[in-house]
């Protein structure tokens, strides 16, 4: 499918999820629990960086026990095993991040809810050894967080004039509202996904 | 902490102002594979309503008469997610036996909504914002119901597109997300409607 | 034991979810003292904020709250006050602080409201927590809404909350305020809690507790 496979499998694992099947602009995925704190880059890099971690350490514990785990229950497993991690990820927060943890609201337990963390553990935890799932779920995390990061850097930038909490376009900015509101993450998650998929497209074209 | 918002009000607010889909994101995963179909996504619209009303309640009572007194907070979103399995599972068996006709139409989507972010977030908003009884009930349905207008509108507006010429790297999800962004801007003309204070 | 046997299902999730909860318990017990820490810290820093004091060079927020403000718990039985007050200061120039809460347009809107001993002047807002829409009502956490607070003196004893120019009125003399442009709700639900707030601290002066 990609040309990137012929390398080892940890870098094809990383092309892969980074590039040619990125979750977000190719799989569509995962987004809904992440896009709303995309006005505010720290609060994205916090979310997206959680959940990177959760998909790992979930990917790597379901592959660990794949064999163990009885059919009927393999769901709400799945779910107890994701859970186990995102509150790991919510205590610690509240306990050395306070300020994040109050702004980032729900969200960071509706880490459980991303699609990605399900799809990496049904798709390549459950038939592949613990560390490259690990491997896989901290890659798929990493792509996504580049999507995410680029989308949170122009909503804070042109929604608040300031980069990462750092005042960048002085007073005299008007801070474009629409920004901070949910359509603009919207608009820029299809224009990003346009570009990178048109640009992905003609990488296709000129290998072949 | 916040008794005297009215539930009319947070009914309202949840379906139009503040529709958790196109103000807060949840539920797009389902969202945007599903709304390809008319009758698949009001089917799912209305599993969802139905789903979302029904946990909320139950995850209400579990809060207020479980998880507050035991003082486990830090365990609260497990044991939501269990909830919600359960009721689902519940749900699933009872339209079954009950009803064949409409567990074809409806029981094929329960699976898909233990999953769905927008259940567990309306509940942890209900939970973080502190919401009495009523208000959880108004919450829980306006959620749903919002959820499945905006995803029937949807896919209507999707059929109209898919025959309309898309540059190919936006075909699919990326003209879908225009779409939905489009619609969000329109429901934030609904902001000063609630009135109902 | 067959994997797919009832015996063998129920016991595995049984084990699953009891090594999960021992490890999330042990998690929370290690935490619990630095959450409590930090949720203190975050209350005495919206009570400094809110009088208009600041930390001193080199001194954490902790250090200069128990320097600079004495809590005041209510008295046992006085009635409708359940909450403790805070003073900056003493006598005549004493700035009082409290915090005031009530409902927004979405949940709770809670913050730290301080007034001088006269309640002729607010001294400073603090939000503490909100869950307003964000970039409509979400924006009365931004720094030039409270700002405008700041000193303002009141106008029969209430401030007013109007429409204007959505960057802050400038007038700290005539009670008025700007409203947040698009959030009229979310506006009117400050007005609302900063002037039951205002009532109550009335009632402590007229009973003397102000002094």
């Amino acid at each position: 499918m990609s040309p990137a496979k012929k390398r080892g499998a940890a870098a094809s694992i990383l092309v892969d999820n980074l590039w040619w099947n990125n979750p977000v602009f190719v799989q569509v995925l995962g987004i809904c629990s992440t896009l709303a704190v995309t006005n505010n880059l720290s609060n994205t890099l916090i979310m997206t960086t959680g959940v990177s971690l959760a998909t790992a350490f979930s990917s790597a514990t379901l592959s660990a026990m794949n064999k163990a785990i009885p059919a009927k229950v393999r769901m709400i497993v799945q779910v107890l095993v994701i859970s186990f991690y995102v509150i790991i990820i919510d205590i610690v927060l509240r306990a050395y991040l306070p300020e994040v943890s109050r702004s980032l609201g729900p969200y960071v337990g509706l880490i459980i809810t991303n699609c990605i963390i399900m799809g990496r553990a049904e798709a390549f935890a459950r038939s592949n050894p613990p560390a490259l799932s690990f491997w896989d779920g901290l890659t798929s995390g990493l792509g996504y967080m580049a999507v995410l990061v680029a989308i949170a850097v122009v909503r804070e930038l042109f929604g608040f004039g300031s980069f990462a909490g750092v005042p960048l376009l002085g007073p005299r900015w008007t801070s474009w509202t629409i920004m901070i509101m949910a359509p603009s993450a919207f608009f820029l998650l299809a224009m990003a996904m346009w570009g990178l998929k048109t640009l992905q497209e003609r990488m296709k074209g000129g290998k072949r | 902490m916040s008794p005297e918002i009215h539930p009319l009000t947070l009914l309202v607010a949840s379906i139009f102002t503040n529709n958790i889909l196109l103000s807060n994101f949840l539920g797009m995963c389902s969202f945007i594979s599903i709304s390809k179909d008319q009758k698949s996504s009001s089917g799912l619209g209305l599993a969802v309503t139905v789903v979302m009303a029904i946990t909320m309640i139950a995850s209400w009572a579990v809060l207020k008469l479980v998880i507050e007194p035991a003082g486990i907070g830090y365990l609260s979103f497990i044991i939501f997610i269990i909830v919600i399995a359960a009721i689902v599972q519940v749900l699933e068996m009872v339209i079954d036996r009950v009803s064949p006709a409409l567990y074809l139409s409806l029981g094929i989507f329960l699976p898909l909504i233990t999953v769905n972010c927008a259940i567990l977030g309306a509940i942890l908003f209900m939970q973080i914002r502190n919401y009495g009884f009523l208000q959880a009930a108004a919450f829980g349905l306006g959620s749903g119901a919002g959820w499945w207008l905006a995803i029937a509108l949807l896919s209507s507006i999707r059929k109209k597109v898919d025959a309309a010429p898309v540059p190919a790297g936006l075909k699919g999800a990326g003209i879908t997300l225009v779409t939905i962004g489009f619609m969000a801007m329109a429901f934030i003309g609904f902001s000063g409607m609630v009135n109902v204070q | 034991m067959k994997k797919d046997s009832i015996a063998y299902t129920v016991g595995f999730t049984f084990v699953v979810c009891a090594a999960f909860v021992f490890f999330l318990a042990l998690a929370n017990e290690l935490t619990k003292d630095r959450v409590a820490a930090n949720q203190r810290l975050a209350e005495r820093r919206a009570i400094l904020a809110a009088l208009g004091a600041e930390p001193g060079p080199g001194e954490s927020a902790d250090e200069a709250y128990l320097r600079l403000v004495a809590e005041i718990r209510p008295e046992a039985g006085t009635p409708g006050r359940a909450s403790p007050l805070y003073r900056l200061g003493a006598g005549e120039t004493a700035a009082y602080a409290a915090s005031v809460s009530g409902p927004g347009l979405w949940g709770g809107i809670s913050a730290v409201l301080a007034v001088d001993a006269q309640v002729s002047r607010i001294v400073g807002l603090e939000l503490v927590s909100q869950n307003e829409t964000p970039g409509l009502g979400g924006r009365i956490g931004e720094a030039w809404f409270t700002a405008q607070f700041r000193g303002e003196a009141l106008s029969g004893g209430r401030i007013r909350v109007r429409q204007g120019s959505g960057s802050g009125d400038p007038d700290p003399g005539n009670g008025e305020l700007d409203a947040v442009t698009g959030a009229t709700l979310t506006s009117a639900a400050v007005e609302r809690i900063v002037n039951a707030g205002l009532a109550s601290f009335e009632a402590l002066r007229d009973g003397g507790k102000l002094r």
